[in-house]
């Protein structure tokens, strides 16, 4: 079938949205159908060959960060032509509710219009003050997806409709077999050495750093060679003043690291710690971590849990507890059998998450939205064959 | 001279409410085709879940599944959402194997029963909540069509992976 994507925000700057379209596209596609995405973007600009490109986008603050966008007459008749050209079975619109192509492209739309939401955006004002505008637009829309648990409750309680909730992939196959950094993980033997890492913005309070720093400073006096993998956006200088001196050489920081450089990193680890508080509507990080067969040890909440088949696929610790969190790591690092046991458990749940399966959902959803929209059945198979 | 103004604005407003009116009438027409084109769909999925549930019931489970999944496909309309909540009963109780071709089926088939059952109560909320509008109400647009109906049934979605059961 004839798939239109429209992302909302610009491919020139990385963004969990962008990811998502991009891994959604190249699974429909690898599923055999036909795919044109949407974005902003300049049109020199380097891009996969399925996207078209709708112009540069403007920087707007928005919702608290900002966003990069395209909006306007010009960017409306591009998306018209865009429309009209590509005949599509169906237009599928990530976060509609943005001032954005999406927005455009919901509002020029004929036939069936599938919109996922990602952001569990709390009502805002601006939200309630264009309730009749807003109205217009949901009601060009035939199926709503959700990404999370979370942004389906806002769906329900704030906008006055359902979602069906279908998770953000992975794609395990980029995971698979990826080499760990060299000298990484090292030995790990009972009570000497073992790797653990942790992966976001430690600067930031929900990531849960401090709770996972003060379970390492205790291990890492007992437990000789016990090394801490660190990657993510931050000041080197900040993260190495929060050890004390003598633990400094055993903590080892990356930085930032593109998209392809964190399954290497995950895999260069013995344990994978997300200490998070809150916050945290999926969980994403989790999946990745165990596409890339990595032991998994995160806090009790609730978006963890699910992901983690209620600790099956990996362990849990009582949120905010650092002790609890010392004493994890030291038993699971002390036992490989066990932590064999969760990363074979992990290789199962996580294919629940893999682009292709996920993308066979979103045909389903697809597929109702073409049904209410000609009142005609489409046939079980037309997903394609496995 | 004033008069001509007085026509020229009259004839604006005449103009600007006869835009708004056809506008709603087209948006009360819209909403209420597509209410009514899901439940078709819904009707469909319902019809087609009930022949895989009847097709399984008579190579494995018997009876009971049997004459569910038969009360389902002859229900009256006033009885319909009973008889397809006793066949979801039905189904949950008996234990599916995934990796049977007839299971599978059934399973499938209510998927995406789940589905034509969302999209439908959503696009039964807004044909309702347009159609009931004081304006729309008072010219009776849409009286050529009946007041949409949701139909209200338990989710029927049967046995999903436990790692993406989703939260009430």
């Amino acid at each position: 079938m004839r798939i239109g994507i429209v992302c909302p925000y610009s491919f020139d700057v990385p963004g969990g949205v962008q990811n998502h379209v991009m891994d959604l596209a190249e699974a429909l596609i690898g599923l055999g159908h036909e795919v044109s995405v949407l974005a902003p973007a300049d049109e020199d600009s380097p891009l996969p060959s399925y996207v078209v490109p709708a112009g540069r986008a403007v920087p707007l603050p928005y919702n608290g960060s900002v966003a990069r966008i395209a909006f306007g007459p010009v960017s409306t008749a591009r998306v018209r032509r865009w429309i009209t050209r590509g005949d599509f079975d169906v237009l599928h619109v990530h976060e509609p509710l943005t001032l954005s192509l999406s927005m455009l492209a919901v509002l020029s739309a004929r036939g069936p219009v599938v919109a996922t939401f990602h952001t569990a955006m709390t009502r805002s004002r601006v939200l309630a003050a264009a309730q009749g505008v807003l109205q217009i637009l949901l009601e060009r829309i035939t199926a709503r997806i959700a990404v999370s648990a979370l942004a389906r409750k806002v769906q329900v309680e704030h906008l006055d409709g359902g979602a069906v909730e279908i998770p953000n992939g992975v794609a395990v196959a980029k995971y698979a077999g990826v080499e760990p950094l060299s000298g990484w993980p090292g030995a790990c033997g009972p009570g000497t050495g073992g790797t653990l890492g942790f992966l976001g913005r430690f600067t930031e309070p929900r990531k849960g750093f401090p709770i996972l720093r003060d379970a390492f400073v205790e291990l890492a006096r007992q437990r000789p060679g016990l090394r801490l993998l660190v990657a993510g956006p931050g000041d080197p200088d900040d993260l190495f003043n929060r050890f004390p001196a003598d633990l400094r050489d055993r903590v080892t920081f990356l930085g930032l690291v593109p998209e392809p450089e964190k399954a290497r990193m995950l895999r260069s680890v013995h344990l994978y710690v997300a200490p998070n508080t809150g916050g945290e509507s999926f969980g994403m990080i989790l999946t990745e971590a165990l596409a890339a067969s990595t032991t998994v040890v995160a806090s009790d909440l609730d978006a963890f849990r699910r992901v983690l088949d209620g600790g099956r696929a990996g362990r849990l610790f009582p949120t905010g507890d650092a002790v609890a969190l010392r004493q994890t790591i030291a038993e699971l690092l002390d036992d490989p059998d066990q932590r064999a046991e969760l990363t074979a458990c992990g290789d199962q749940v996580v294919a629940n998450f893999d682009w292709p399966v996920v993308a066979r959902r979103v045909l389903e959803v697809y597929a109702a939205a073409i049904e209410a929209t000609d009142g005609r059945v489409i046939d079980q198979e037309w997903a394609g064959p496995d | 001279m004033p008069g001509m103004w007085w026509v020229v604005g009259a004839t604006v407003v005449v103009a600007l409410v006869a835009v708004y009116l056809i506008w709603t009438a087209g948006r009360v027409e819209r909403l209420q085709d597509r209410a009514q084109l899901a439940a078709r769909a819904l009707d469909a999925h319902l019809l087609r879940r009930a022949a895989a549930a009847a097709v399984l019931a008579e190579r494995r489970y018997g009876v009971e599944l049997y004459a569910a999944a038969r009360i389902a496909l002859d229900a009256q309309p006033e009885e319909r959402e009973a008889a397809e909540n006793d066949l979801t009963r039905q189904l949950r109780a008996v234990r599916l194997d995934p990796t049977d071709g007839d299971c599978e089926a059934v399973i499938a088939a209510s998927r995406r029963l789940a589905l034509a059952r969302q999209v439908h109560t959503d696009l039964v909320r807004d044909a309702r909540s347009v159609r009931s509008r004081p304006l729309v109400r008072l010219l009776r647009m849409g009286r050529g069509h009946t007041w949409p109906r949701y139909f209200d049934i338990d989710d029927p979605t049967l046995t999903v992976p436990a790692a993406d059961v989703p939260i009430r």
